[in-house]
């Protein structure tokens, strides 16, 4: 039996997504004020999650079994509008960034813990 | 496949902070020009306005979301159209036939308002751009 290194992977697939979605979210604080701009946010669905990839018809083929998850883009700018179009909201975007780095600073914590457990095991138990 | 880095967020913050300190130093230059009946040009001085438009970033240029996120840049800075403000002042050396003088179509109030949305926009950039320096140093620390 090998090293089981599935949590390292999923951790790694979320700093992944997190370091992505402040990307996104920092090019909504740089636009704040720019005309027609409408702010973007990134979401995370698990590929299993029911209703992802159902087949809806026969002829379609099942997607397969891949643990990867989606990771896609959606318009987040609300009804709320400004006259010149901008729907960018600084408070949202702001809390959206400080929620966003806790959750990237969660699964660095994690991380470490689990390479802290590996190096435990490899070592001498001191 | 290639993804963003923490540099590319970076870069999308400065160039925010690049045109919010372009659009303080515009309205700075309205202000200071308030009362300048002779600018370059003849005439009074016109008001400058600073016109944004979200661009790509070379940065996520091949990474899954390179559509997805915008810098920002200064297209263009315009001339406001609006005409000038006259003032009865026939002493005047710049008055008209009719006494009037030509002043600039600046309003300082809304350029201290301006000036003070850019001023709170560079804020929010700065503190963007510290959060993506913060993570990227908290990835440092994994296995330490």
């Amino acid at each position: 039996m090998g090293v089981d290194l599935s949590t390292v992977d999923t951790l790694q697939a979320a700093l992944t997504y997190h370091r992505e979605r402040h990307t996104v979210l920092a090019g909504n604080v740089a636009n704040l004020d720019t005309p027609g701009y409408r702010p973007v946010d990134l979401q995370r669905r698990s590929a299993d999650e029911p209703g992802t990839m159902a087949v809806t018809h026969e002829g379609h083929l099942a997607a397969p079994a891949v643990s990867a998850d989606f990771v896609t883009s959606f318009d987040d700018g609300g009804a709320l509008q400004g006259a010149d179009g901008n729907a960018v909201t600084l408070e949202r975007e702001m809390s959206k960034i400080d929620a966003n780095r806790a959750r990237y600073a969660t699964s660095a914590e994690l991380l470490s813990r689990r390479f802290a457990m590996l190096r435990y095991a490899a070592g001498d138990g001191t | 496949m290639s993804s963003m880095d923490f540099f590319t967020a970076m870069e999308v913050s400065a160039s925010g902070l690049s045109a919010q300190r372009t659009r303080m130093n515009i309205a700075a230059g309205n202000l200071a020009n308030a009362q300048t009946t002779q600018a370059a040009g003849g005439g009074p001085y016109k008001r400058r306005d600073v016109i944004l438009s979200a661009v790509d970033v070379p940065g996520a240029q091949g990474t899954p979301f390179a559509q997805q996120v915008k810098g920002v840049v200064v297209s263009q800075i315009s001339q406001d159209a609006a005409p000038p403000r006259l003032e009865y002042d026939p002493g005047h050396p710049q008055a008209n036939a009719q006494g009037y003088v030509a002043y600039p179509n600046i309003n300082p109030v809304e350029e201290m308002v301006d000036m003070i949305t850019a001023s709170r926009a560079y804020e929010a950039g700065i503190t963007t751009m510290t959060t993506a320096v913060n993570m990227a140093e908290r990835a440092l620390g994994i296995g330490r």
